[in-house]
Formats: structure tokens, C-alpha cells, sequence
């Protein structure tokens, strides 16, 4: 018996060992990549994987078309002018934007069973960073190629928990994306890279797109990592197009869990009418979860918009809490990783705007995926018993920590199934400022959290932002299980 | 007595003139009909199968005078405008496919659709009188004829066609002899006029080996706050076919 416990709880050590290190990275030192950081408070667990070759191979890549573009494209371009005048349209083709962005990061961790005293998640109180962005394009006809390096350097601070007075120092080096395109004819293109690949209207979440949920919304200031991307989109007419995607590696958005990444296949067609658009999505990735996704448009009027979104998935791997024999009572399992059935979720919106050029924007999202009510009382039954265990001693307190790090890293996108999102965006205030005010309700639970995104544009160069969060909730519920508020404040400057 | 023998005499050139006169009128608009002015107007300002063009535009609303450059790519009624400057608006892109437009933001993770009424920066705003469809989107209820400083010009009443559009009702002046549209008058529903727009055409392009008018300015006016007042300079107008990959989206970089 004590034998089995010495093994359960090496094992729980080396995980836990492991969770620790990426939610530190996940919650404190890289807070700034995910969207639970200054939004929505559900973990879909993306971390930030340094990958020290990575930006080698990509230079590399781009050296060697560099070294042969000359050789090829421009020569054949630059034929009958002289390599002066070939030099100077190279330069037209060359562009360059460069921001320079700083920010401070003020937040109050919520005392939940999620994160009780701040221990578990042990997010820090301050965070300032600094942010070099420069995004490079030369487009060559036929050949298009981009890329966005970034460079971080950002310090933290904890005001509570287990590193209370702690400051930390990070500095990170990466390529957030970055493109390759081919256009093979005039409606036939080919691409490789690293890429943000969002589609859809919707602002809360958009279920069509199988390869990303965070649609980058929430933080506007926050770059969503890029994952790596095969494309090939054919445009038969005007308002019809076809891409094939084949989405190879993680890239940057490597995800907290256990679970390898499994690559995925995605057919799109798009369909783009006078006033109204729609487009399908039939995916499928090689762990055989296979969804089919639409979203479309229409401009009833010249002030109102409505739209959709939707998809119909197959297998899951998110984790649900199941009452069993465990000592907590309950723990979390992929219950529905092999399920034949099929899951739901859908999302309708519209927005409204008014004369003054304000403008209202609706959305409610059935989340299919979502916890019922009854897996709700033993989700947060179970996270109440972890949150007590965690800290005694031996591997009691290691598996109530390997179980908080799987009810904070579910694999869902949301933790509930209905949602409203209310928005109010005013722009170009006295042509200056840029406002936009948010509140995204959950039905299930009534935590709610508002979210004000202000920025003022000072002369050509520069922009003050500022993105407020509250939530509103008891520690047993969604939107106030991981911060009680946040608040980001900070200057960009563009050259 | 001899008056019906002079009637008679009267009568007879009056029904050549008729004739010759309704001939006329025959020649003209079997010719040209109102839309087919319309359309050929319309065509002075890109509506043509492919055009590239960049514009400076210079804005004053309520005092604040505000300044933007626009490289606009357009084909028929679909565009993309991409802002060159200033630096803090740079990178950012307007995709109008018809009615359909999203608004591109580097640093936003996708494409924001947006409504036609919704403002974006300034006086960019007044792209919807920049990119106002005459002839697809309006008819014409009524026409006459003016003058707009001493230049002879069909004058159109124009209603919509349907609620889709900005405006529901437009004066429209259309030069006779260079079909290019030199003044308009936009009304809202109540039927207050709202803005005012005056065209100029010093930039000419090539389509098909003709030598065509292009429009180089438009100076906007605020009917209501005179002081509001939006001026684009149209240059660097190239012709050029366009593709349909220019307005997909995606196909755009962010």
C-alpha cells in the first residue's frame, strides 16, 4: 500500500512537476498570450513553447528565397530595365510597419477553489512589458512573402500567494507569424507559414473556426500565437472561393494538456453575394474529430447587420468531471473523446447602428460542449475538495493539484453553454478616441464580466490604450473563478 | 379670310420643326437613356473593370481638421481601400464587395464586418458618396436640365431603388457634353438635404484606346455645418485589370 502511494505520488510529482512549470508560464510569466488573462476567464490552455531552432529554420527559409528571388522573379521582371530600376522596385515592394508597444498590467487574482490565496495558478499582481513589432512584407509578384519577429521583455510582481514579493524577468524572442504565398495563376495560391487563420463575424467565439478559439477579440492589443498552415485557396469566380487547409504543426499555440497535437484537414468554401457572404467548413484531424462549420452575413440595411455562426462536431477531448471511485469522489475524464454523437454549438448576432455612428452589437452562443448543471455541482464539488487538499501533505496534496490543473485546463473554450455578449463601439471620437464597451454574460451560473477597451490617438505616432476588466461572480462560478479584476494600461508607437 | 390660308402655311413648318425636333430627341435617346448617363458617369469616378488609385484626404469636422492617404483598388462596385498614412492608421484596410465591407486592423486577429452606415475615420466617411452606384442603385424619378457654372448638365432626381443605400434621395448633375457627373445633392429620408458634392475630372485615363475622363477631386460639404468640409485629391490613377483575389478575404494580409 505505501508502495502503490510512493508510485501515485512520483507520478503525480513528475506531472505536477510538469503542470506547474507550464502554468507558471501559462498564468505569470507569458500571462499576456491567452485570453483568460484580460477576458474571458476560461482556460483553453495555450501556452507559449520556445523553440530555439524555430526562428533559425524560418530565417533560413526566407534567406534562401531571398537569395533566389533575384535570380528568378525579378530577374524576369527586371529584363529590359537596368538593375538600378530593378533595385527601386524592389523597394516599392518592401514594406515595413513598426510598432513599439509598452503596457502595465494591474490584477486582482479571485480567492477561488480554482486558485485558492492565489497558490495554485499564482498569477502576479503586476506586470510591465515591453514589446518590439515590426511586420516585414515583400511582395514580389508571383511571390508574397511576410513575417512578423517579435521581441518581449516583460517583469512581474506577485502581491499574493506563494510568491508574494517575488519579481521576476523575462525576455522572449520569437516569430509570431509568418507567410510564404505562391500565386500559381491569377486565382490559384499556394502558402506555407505560421499564421493567425480567423474567419467568421462573430466577437464572443466563433465555432466554425476549428483551429482556433481564441478569435483574438477580447484583447485587441494581445496577439493570438499563429499556428503553422498549408493553403491552397482557388477562386473560381467572384463570388465563390475554395481553400484547402492543412493546419501541420502547433506552432506557438502549444497546449497546456497532455494531449499530442494531432494534425487537421479543413475544406472551406466561401460564397460572397451584393449584400450577404457565408462559407462552410468541413474539417478533420487525425485523432478522428470531424466537424462540419458555417457562418454567414447580411447586410439587411444600411445600419443593421445580422450574422451567424455554427458547427456540429464529433468526438471531444475536453475533460468532464465524472463522479467515481477516486478519493476526491469525482475526477475528470474524456468522456466523450469516442462518442459517435454529435455536439451542437451555435452563435447569432447582429448589431445595430445609429446615426451618431455608435453601434450595438447582440450575440447569444448555445455552447454544446458546455457543462450541464449537473456536471457544474460536480465540477466545482471536485475543485472544492482539491482546493482543500492542496495543501496537505504527500500525494494527497499532488493529485488535488494535478486535478486543479485539469479543471482550470478543461480543453473547453467555455465552461457553460448560454451566453449573451452586449457591445457598444463608438469610434473616431472627436477623431481621436476609440471606445468600445462589453458585457458577456453566462446564463448557467450569472457570473457576468464588463470589459471597456479605450484608445486615443495622440498626433500620427502615437496611441494610449487602456482594456478594463471586472467579473462578477461567486468563487464557484465561471467568470469568478480566476481574477476579480484587470486592468491594462499602456502606449504604443508606430514609425 | 385669309388667316386659315396663313394657319395652313404656319402649320407646315411647325410640323417639320416637330418632327425634326422629336427626330432629335429620338437620336438622343435611343442613344442614351438616363441610366446609360448614369452609367457612363459613374464610370468617370471607377466604375470601370479595374482602377488604382491613391487619395488625400483632407477633413475638417467641427473644427478638427484631420488627414488621411488612401490607396483604393477597386473593380465595378467592389474595393480595397488600404491607408498609407499616418503612421498610426497605416496597414489598416476597407473591403467593400458590394454591400458587404469588413474593416482590417494589423494587430486584429480577423476582419470586422461592419454596416455601411458605420463610420470609421473622419472623413473617410464620405466614401459612400465616393463610392455612390448612380446607376445601379438608384433611378431616376424625374430630369430636367441646369447649368453648374455655365456648363450645361442633365439634372437627375434620383430615388433609390431600395433601403440599402445611404441616401434616399439624390440631385444629381451630369455634364452633357463630357457624361461626367459635376455636383450632387444627398437627402435623407426626411428629406433634408445632407451633404452637397462638387467633382472635378483633370486626371484622364486610357480604356481601350480612348482617352477618358477621370475624376481628381471631390470637395464634400456638410449641408448643415458649412464648416465641415472634406476635400480628395484623386492621383496616381493607374488602369489595371483587377482580380477577384484582390478582394478576398482570404487572401489578405493582416
Amino acid at each position: 500500500m505505501l508502495k502503490a502511494k510512493t508510485n501515485i505520488s512520483e507520478l503525480a510529482s513528475v506531472f505536477i512537476e510538469n503542470i506547474n512549470r507550464r502554468f507558471r508560464r501559462r498564468f505569470a510569466l507569458r500571462r499576456r498570450e491567452h485570453k483568460s488573462c484580460i477576458t474571458a476567464p476560461r482556460l483553453d490552455c495555450l501556452i507559449k513553447k520556445t523553440h530555439f531552432l524555430r526562428p533559425f529554420r524560418v530565417i533560413i527559409f526566407f534567406a534562401t528565397i531571398l537569395t533566389w528571388l533575384p535570380q528568378s522573379t525579378l530577374a524576369n521582371e527586371a529584363d529590359n530595365i537596368s538593375s538600378e530600376a530593378a533595385e527601386k522596385t524592389l523597394a516599392e515592394r518592401l514594406s515595413l510597419n513598426f510598432k513599439v508597444l509598452t503596457s502595465l498590467t494591474i490584477q486582482e487574482p479571485a480567492d477561488s477553489t480554482q486558485n485558492p490565496g492565489n497558490n495554485f495558478l499564482q498569477m502576479p499582481g503586476y506586470n510591465a512589458d515591453l514589446e518590439l513589432r515590426p511586420n516585414v512584407r515583400l511582395d514580389v509578384d508571383p511571390l508574397d512573402l511576410s513575417i512578423k519577429p517579435r521581441m518581449r521583455l516583460e517583469t512581474s510582481v506577485w502581491r499574493e500567494g506563494a510568491r508574494k514579493g517575488d519579481t521576476d524577468w523575462n525576455d522572449d524572442w520569437f516569430f509570431n507569424e509568418w507567410l510564404a504565398r505562391w500565386k500559381a495563376r491569377e486565382n490559384i495560391f499556394l502558402s506555407y507559414g505560421r499564421e493567425n487563420l480567423q474567419w467568421g463575424p462573430a466577437y464572443l467565439f466563433s465555432p466554425s473556426n476549428p483551429f482556433f478559439k481564441d478569435n483574438g477579440r477580447s484583447n485587441p492589443k494581445r496577439e493570438v500565437p499563429g499556428m503553422d498552415f498549408g493553403r491552397l485557396v482557388w477562386i473560381p469566380t467572384s463570388v465563390w472561393s475554395v481553400s484547402l487547409i492543412a493546419n501541420s504543426d502547433e506552432g506557438r499555440s502549444e497546449t497546456v494538456s497532455s494531449d499530442d497535437f494531432e494534425k487537421r484537414y479543413a475544406l472551406k468554401v466561401d460564397y460572397a453575394g451584393r449584400d450577404n457572404y457565408g462559407s462552410m467548413i468541413v474539417s478533420h484531424s487525425e485523432d478522428s474529430e470531424n466537424s462540419f462549420g458555417v457562418f454567414g452575413g447580411w447586410t439587411l440595411s444600411d445600419a443593421v447587420l445580422l450574422y451567424g455562426e455554427g458547427a456540429v462536431e464529433k468526438g471531444c477531448r475536453a475533460l468532464y468531471p465524472r463522479i467515481d471511485n477516486s478519493i476526491f469522489g469525482a475526477s475528470m475524464q474524456k468522456v466523450f473523446q469516442d462518442d459517435p454523437a454529435y455536439k451542437t454549438t451555435f452563435l447569432a448576432g447582429g448589431s445595430y447602428t445609429f446615426e451618431w455612428s455608435g453601434t450595438l452589437t447582440m450575440e447569444y452562443l448555445f455552447y454544446g460542449h458546455g457543462y450541464s448543471d449537473k456536471d457544474a455541482d460536480i465540477y466545482y464539488s471536485l475543485r472544492r475538495k482539491a482546493a482543500n487538499a492542496m495543501n496537505q501533505e504527500g500525494w494527497i496534496s499532488a493529485l488535488a493539484k494535478k486535478t486543479l490543473g485539469e479543471t482550470a485546463c478543461n480543453g473547453l473554450r467555455f465552461l457553460r453553454q448560454n451566453y449573451t455578449m452586449l457591445q457598444y463601439t463608438q469610434n473616431d471620437i472627436k477623431d481621436t478616441l476609440d471606445l468600445i464597451m462589453r458585457l458577456t454574460m453566462n446564463w448557467d451560473d450569472g457570473s457576468y464580466q464588463v470589459t471597456t477597451i479605450l484608445e486615443h490617438s495622440f498626433g500620427n505616432h502615437f496611441d494610449l490604450f487602456l482594456i478594463a476588466s471586472r467579473n462578477a461572480g461567486n468563487g464557484d462560478t465561471e467568470f469568478g473563478s480566476i481574477y476579480d479584476y484587470q486592468c491594462m494600461i499602456g502606449l504604443e508607437y508606430t514609425f | 379670310m385669309t388667316y386659315p390660308f396663313e394657319k395652313r402655311y404656319l402649320i407646315l413648318p411647325a410640323l417639320i420643326l416637330l418632327s425634326a425636333y422629336g427626330f432629335t430627341c429620338f437620336r438622343v435617346e435611343a442613344a442614351m437613356n438616363p441610366q446609360e448617363i448614369l452609367k457612363k458617369a459613374d464610370e468617370a469616378r471607377g466604375n470601370i473593370e479595374g482602377v488604382e488609385w491613391e487619395i488625400d484626404i483632407d477633413s475638417v469636422e467641427q473644427g478638427r481638421q484631420q488627414q488621411r492617404t488612401i490607396k483604393v483598388t477597386a473593380r465595378e462596385f467592389n474595393s480595397l481601400a488600404e491607408f498609407l498614412a499616418p503612421a498610426n492608421v497605416r496597414g489598416q484596410k476597407l473591403l467593400m464587395i458590394d454591400r458587404n465591407m469588413w474593416f482590417v486592423k494589423p494587430g486584429l486577429s480577423k476582419a470586422i464586418p461592419i454596416s455601411p452606415r458605420q463610420k470609421l475615420v473622419g472623413g473617410a466617411a464620405n466614401g459612400d458618396i465616393a463610392s455612390t452606384n448612380y446607376a445601379g442603385d438608384y433611378q431616376t424619378a424625374q430630369s430636367s436640365e441646369d447649368t453648374v457654372n455655365g456648363e450645361a448638365c442633365y439634372l437627375f432626381d434620383l430615388s433609390a431603388v431600395n433601403k440599402n443605400v445611404t441616401y434616399d434621395r439624390i440631385k444629381y448633375w451630369v455634364s452633357k457634353e463630357r457624361l461626367v457627373g459635376v455636383k450632387a445633392e444627398f437627402y435623407t429620408v426626411s428629406g433634408k438635404m445632407f451633404k452637397t458634392a462638387v467633382f472635378e475630372y483633370e486626371n484622364s485615363i486610357n480604356v481601350k484606346g480612348n482617352s477618358n475622363s477621370f475624376i481628381s477631386k471631390m470637395v464634400i460639404t456638410n449641408a448643415l455645418l458649412k464648416e465641415d468640409i472634406t476635400t480628395m485629391l484623386f492621383r496616381k490613377v493607374v488602369i489595371k485589370k483587377v482580380h477577384d483575389s484582390t478582394f478576398n478575404l482570404n487572401l489578405m494580409l493582416k
